[in-house]
């Protein structure tokens, strides 16, 4: 049956819903609270071993040899694997594009600081790590390259020997006249970015339980995976187990962003198993081994961005130049977060002409990985600092500037130029907002008075787009496959009227069990604790991807929708035979099967189900006695890219405003956030105190990324930022509290209206803290064009403008 | 002077002993040998506070602590909070204001809320930013947590009051 | 992470710890309150044979003020100084100093001994002992002695104790009259280590010209530093912006080169502790005037 979703609440059969988009408790918090909830790491199996990985010290080496015996003999080894066993049992990992990835220990070569090369299963952490002190390795160095720029010219010394070349892509997308918009413009405005290393880190680490059945000759995964789906395959893959042999059974776990990937934890794990006769192994990363070889270093960029104006400041054509330093290899997946920038390449901004000019690079740096919001959050701040800049060269306000850009509402759905389509939008009224709530004006005369008094305050005003529910095709350009990402759920009733849901996802932190209970118990008319979340492992659920790309609220919402649809087909089907009526005649409404027209001839769906399972005899013939539907949900209207990468992809374009008052010590460079103010659209809210959630927890990881977090490697290719004492996370000292208004605009195309929520303030508030910066620096005449704007990194700036200045 | 030795403690009240290796850190002798695994282990070199529990009344980091350093102490872990089927006021209040997201961070922040509390019942702001300044969340951007705090406050102190009355 | 064997000794007397300390001098640690030492076993950093454990010792947490001195055994936790009335009320820099140390989880397990004796350049007792001239009893197998504060700290995270001496209290001066103090740093996060700080003090003499000021730079060399020659340009001037930056430019001239790392060059650490310097003899000098 083709199914109708609603797309908005009022469609819902429910005359007075009572959950869905209220602020209600969490349906995850009680077990949380008590330290009950099972991460990874609670999970003890018997016969289990745990794993220690031994990482190399250098950043670009061959090893010449490798001596385990000494570990061997250590009392409660059990096993010990090098990568020569990589070599005989798994195969490299798989990449996009294809070919930039290596075995989960290094074979012949290392490539980075932090790349596994051995590892012990013992009977116990601490004797593993004894072990390891055992081992012996003999490197031969060979030459080091950590700079992109350098990486990329010929003659450098070579990463991978077999590409004849560091570059892992290098083209230009072109989209429109774009030549043409240049050589018309009125004015060019180029400026160049750096955005440094940083990553997501998640409270818990990545960790990882491997069990290799040596007589099924199948791999059960227990893992704190964000993916599990995504996982298993590439454990298939890597490990060449057919795909219905690997079973991965996701953990709750301790927060995500995109950096949970653990890459090659789980398949040293499994080699271990496999040579310890099938005894799982547990391997939990520690926390420098996640700052050092984890999947939590994203993002070390090199912007080069043109805009094409009119003298009056219309933005006329955008030029995007990026050098994307990946590290060694493409196996953490952090090339897509060069490709997700389509989705909304042009921000809020209706620049009919844009051109891309992309160069991807190996260094000797650790493989770059996924953290929230993917790509956009470095491209954004390019942009809407450029638009500041270009503000200030026009002698326009930063607002009128984005005023006169901005895409209509009228204009919905609008296409951007890089292919993908927005869905619905007020982005001026979300600026009139956030600058009445922050009474704008009177911040510029405060930021005036400060300057009377030798003080440096700036002020930023960003907007942005939050592209939401990714799509497979939003990363043709650097070789991913495929339309459609189904999620899928099952709905059952039980005989005494219960409801379950079975979903293929685990805890992470956003609230979407709390989701899926909302909807359905508003959906049927029933209390949230009438609906039970069963969790089910890759093998059991039907088919899914869980949460990544701003996508999960609006999918789970679709996919429990589209169930329940299916599902009450059904109890209408049955109740029609019951009730001696037709199918047509029966609606759905309040939890009753009713006759159109006869309110009191109804039954309820309760009564419905508990007839399907125990009274066959009443059953209309050829119907299976099963009270459940499963319904996957992807996006519709997803297109195929073409040969310039333009797809449909990104179903939402959720959008925010956030305007930050910032003063800059100029003796010191430090930076101190004084005021913070929000408006977010993100169409429908489901559950508000999660949307608000989610915005300020973005707020947090974007005041990281602008003045505090950052992996610095020397020149030798060493991490300088091993710990947390060294790599910052933002405290409550840092982040602000933040002043937060909704807007909302719902999405004409999705369930409910609900748009993408999980990255909007990672994608702003970068930009925004930076923004003010330069605007605090601007009488100076500094350009801040580096991220984090380290104290350190502007006092030099202001060092360097006095120097100019005197001289 | 012993690599390995035999200690005991009590923990949220119940007493636990075991023959231990010296070098075993109290995070790992609460979660592994005494299987109480709501703290949690974020950093092991004490920064973000996730293994946060109380060793005689006071917040400390417990992996950065040795087990036989606990011989003989009081220990308070997130288990102990609510032992039945209520939530303590700490936790009550986290769950309204929406105070965690993945919930990993969260029991060494209720910790280390419990002992401010216990300390001072009406904290300043700025003592509570203090405590909280010594626990890391990755998730929540710290504003609802900051008001689980005061609503926490306020719920434990509604709570004395009628206790007083009664 | 997690730490390499090792033996442990909890000595119950102080005698019995230096006589352990004595026969294992090279590859025993002192465990104290373990803040920093705990990091370093968990990362393996640190491989002592054997780690002798003080919190055994009986009568080595007392804090207390013994004719106008604040007398603090070196097992004393650094939270008992923040919660002392005596210390909030008659020992404002070193309540100050105190609520500077990373936060109070740290402050809960860590020791003023152990913050002390582990003499991080960075930290803040160390330079707390430097500013307020505080002496160090150290005791050792022949008994106790005293260490004045400049003949303390020696170099990075070394100290003049000799091998088989543990650090057993610090004994600090309260300030005088009409004496104001500052501390001011900054760190790249609440509660980290400061890239640069300072701490003052300033005592006016009648008629508003100040007497005397001590100031100590801290983070920005082997030890927290002493500015005695830049203190000398105080003495008798009027107080002003213009003397205030004088002498702390005098003081950040003459520092060794800063340590440099990912967080601040020499250069900065150098500029940063003359802001410092100049931000904290303004405060103190205010507030020795109220």
């Amino acid at each position: 049956m083709s199914v109708k979703i609603p797309t908005s609440i009022d469609q819902l059969p429910n005359s007075n819903p009572r959950f869905i988009g209220q602020e209600v408790n969490r349906v995850e918090d009680p077990s949380l609270l008590t330290g009950r909830t099972q991460f990874i790491d609670d999970l003890v199996l018997p016969g289990m071993l745990h794993c220690a990985i031994l990482r190399s010290p250098h950043p670009h080496a061959k090893i010449v040899s490798i001596d385990t015996s000494e570990a061997e003999k250590l009392e409660g080894v059990l096993s010990v694997a090098t990568g020569k066993d990589a070599k005989e049992l798994t195969n490299p990992a798989p990449t996009a594009p294809e070919g930039w990835g290596a075995y989960c220990l290094a074979a012949d070569k290392v490539r980075f600081v932090g790349e596994p090369v051995a590892a012990i299963a013992a009977t116990s952490r601490y004797i593993a790590e004894d072990a390891l002190e055992l081992i012996e390795i003999e490197y031969e160095n060979l030459d080091v390259i950590v700079d992109a720029h350098k990486a990329a010219q010929d003659g450098s010394p070579l990463i991978f020997e077999e590409h004849g070349s560091n570059v892992m892509m290098q083209r230009v997308f072109t989209w429109g006249e774009v030549d043409q918009a240049f050589a018309d413009a009125d004015h060019v405005v180029t400026e160049k970015y750096r955005w440094n290393r940083l990553g997501a880190n998640p409270l818990e680490t990545y960790g990882c339980i491997s069990k290799w059945d040596l007589l099924e000759n199948s791999l059960t995964l227990w893992a704190s995976v964000q993916s599990q789906s995504h996982v298993a395959l590439g454990r298939a893959v890597v490990l060449g187990l057919p795909s219905n042999k690997v079973r991965v059974i996701s953990q709750p776990h301790g927060g995500s962003f995109g950096g949970k990937g653990g890459f090659r934890g789980p398949d040293i794990a499994a080699i271990l198993s496999r040579k310890a006769g099938g005894r799982p192994v547990k391997w939990i990363e520690d926390r420098m081994e996640y700052l050092g070889g984890g999947a939590g270093q994203s993002w070390d960029r090199h912007y080069e961005l043109s805009l094409a104006l009119t003298n009056d400041g219309e933005v006329t054509g955008l030029r995007v130049k990026l050098l994307d330093d990946l590290g060694a290899t493409a196996e953490a997946f952090g090339t897509v977060s060069a490709a997700k920038p389509l989705a909304a390449f042009v921000g809020c901004y209706a620049i009919p002409v844009a051109e891309y000019d992309l160069t991807m690079v190996v260094t000797n740096k650790l493989p770059g990985a996924p953290y929230r919001g993917m790509g956009p959050p470095p491209h954004n701040w390019a942009l809407e600092q450029t638009m500041d800049v270009a503000a200030r060269k026009l002698g326009l306000d930063p607002t009128e500037i984005r005023r006169k850009n901005f895409i209509q509402p009228s204009q919905f759905p609008y296409i951007i130029p890089s292919g993908n389509e927005y869905d619905s939008g007020e982005y001026e009224a979300a600026l009139d907002g956030v600058l009445e709530m922050s009474q704008y004006k009177a911040l510029r005369e405060e930021q005036a008075r400060a300057r009377q008094e030798g003080r440096y305050l700036g002020i930023g005003v960003v907007n942005t787009i939050e592209p939401g529910v990714f799509d497979w095709n939003a990363y043709a350009i650097v070789g991913v496959q495929g339309t459609g990402v189904p999620e899928g759920v099952t709905i059952a009733i039980d005989i005494m009227g219960k409801i379950t849901c079975k979903l293929g996802f685990s805890l992470e932190g956003q609230g979407q069990y709390t989701v899926v209970t909302q909807v359905l118990a508003d959906y049927f008319n029933v209390e949230m604790a009438d609906i039970e979340i069963v969790y089910q492992d890759t093998l059991s659920a039907p088919p899914h991807f869980g949460p990544g790309g701003s996508r999960l609220g609006v999918a789970i919402t679709g996919a429990s929708l589209g169930a329940a649809e299916m599902l009450v087909d059904k109890l209408c089907t049955v109740a029609a035979v019951l009730m001696q009526t037709e199918r047509e005649n029966i609606e759905f409404m309040d939890g009753f099967c009713r006759i159109k027209g006869m309110p009191d001839a109804k039954m309820h769906f309760a009564e419905v189900a508990g007839a399907i399972l125990a009274r066959s005899d009443l059953l209309p013939p050829g119907m299976d006695p099963s009270p459940q539907a499963t319904f996957a949900w992807t996006a519709a209207g997803r297109t195929q890219a073409d040969d310039q990468g333009r797809a449909k992809s990104y179903l939402t374009a959720a959008n925010a405003c956030h305007v930050v008052l910032v003063e800059v010590d100029i003796e010191t460079g430090h930076t101190e956030i004084l005021k913070y103010f929000i408006v977010d659209d993100c169409g429908t809210r489901l559950n508000p105190s999660n949307v608000e959630g989610m915005t300020q927890g973005g707020v947090a990881q974007g005041v990281g990324a602008a003045l505090l977090e950052e992996y610095v490697y020397d020149e030798g290719g060493q991490l300088l930022t091993s710990t947390f004492m060294d790599y910052l996370m933002p405290s409550v000292y840092e982040v602000p509290m933040t002043e937060k208004k909704a807007l909302v605009t719902p999405s004409p195309f999705t369930p409910l209206g609900a748009k993408g929520a999980g990255e909007g303030s990672m994608h702003t508030t970068p930009a925004a803290i930076m923004c003010a910066i330069n605007d605090a620096l601007s009488p100076l005449g500094i350009k801040a064009h580096e991220v984090p704007a380290a104290p350190n990194r502007i006092w030099s700036l202001i060092q360097q403008a006095r120097a100019g200045e005197s001289r | 002077m012993d690599t390995t030795r035999k200690i005991q403690m009590n923990v949220n009240g119940t007493s636990y002993s075991d023959e231990i290796d010296v070098r075993t850190t109290l995070v790992d002798f609460l979660r592994v040998n005494c299987g109480l695994t709501g703290t949690h282990v974020g950093c092991e070199h004490g920064v973000c506070g996730a293994c946060t529990i109380l060793w005689n009344g006071n917040a400390v980091r417990s992996c950065i602590m040795l087990a036989v350093q606990a011989d003989g102490s009081e220990i308070s872990t997130v288990e102990g909070l609510a032992p039945g089927s209520e939530l303590h006021p700490i936790q009550q209040a986290f769950m309204e204001e929406h105070g965690l997201q993945c919930g990993f961070c969260t029991p060494g922040f209720m910790m280390s809320i419990y002992e401010m509390i216990s300390r001072n019942p009406d904290p300043s702001d700025e003592e509570i930013k203090d405590v909280l300044g010594g626990q890391i969340c990755r998730c929540t951007g710290y504003q609802t947590i900051f008001k689980a705090v005061r609503s926490a406050i306020d719920k434990m102190a509604a709570a004395n009051k009628s206790a007083a009355q009664g | 992470m997690k730490p390499p064997s090792f033996e442990y000794a909890d000595p119950k007397s102080l005698d019995d710890a230096v006589r352990l300390l004595e026969e294992h001098e090279f590859e025993a640690k002192i465990l104290s309150g373990g803040q920093s030492l705990m990091p370093l076993l968990n990362m393996r950093l640190a491989r002592p044979e054997l780690l002798i454990d003080l919190a055994k010792i009986p009568d080595l947490d007392h804090v207390r003020e013994e004719a106008g001195t604040l007398v603090v055994g070196g097992m004393a936790r650094q939270r008992a100084l923040e919660l002392s009335p005596i210390v909030r009320e008659r020992f404002p820099l070193v309540y100050d100093a105190t609520m500077h140390i990373a936060h109070p989880q740290n402050r809960n397990q860590g020791t003023v001994g152990g913050s002390i004796a582990h003499a991080d350049p960075a930290a803040e007792l160390p330079a707390l002992v430097m500013v307020t001239d505080a002496e160090i009893v150290a005791t050792g197998p022949d008994g106790a002695r005293t260490i004045a504060a400049d003949e303390f700290f020696v170099t990075y995270l070394t100290t003049s104790m000799e091998g088989a001496e543990i650090l057993t209290e610090v004994r600090i001066p309260a300030l005088g009259p009409s004496t104001g103090h500052s501390l001011q740093e900054l760190a790249r996060r609440h509660g980290d280590f400061a890239l640069a700080g300072a701490m003052a003090t300033v005592t006016l003499a009648g008629g508003g010209t100040i007497e005397s000021g001590r100031l100590v730079l801290f983070g920005v060399g082997a030890t927290p530093i002493r500015a005695r020659d830049a203190e000398q340009l105080l003495a008798g001037e009027k107080p002003s912006d213009a003397l205030f930056e004088a002498v702390a430019a005098k003081a950040a001239a003459e520092l060794d080169e800063p340590l440099s790392d990912v967080h601040a060059s020499a250069e900065y650490r150098r500029s940063l502790a003359g802001v410092m310097a100049k931000r904290a003899l303004a405060e103190a000098t205010a507030r020795a005037a109220v």
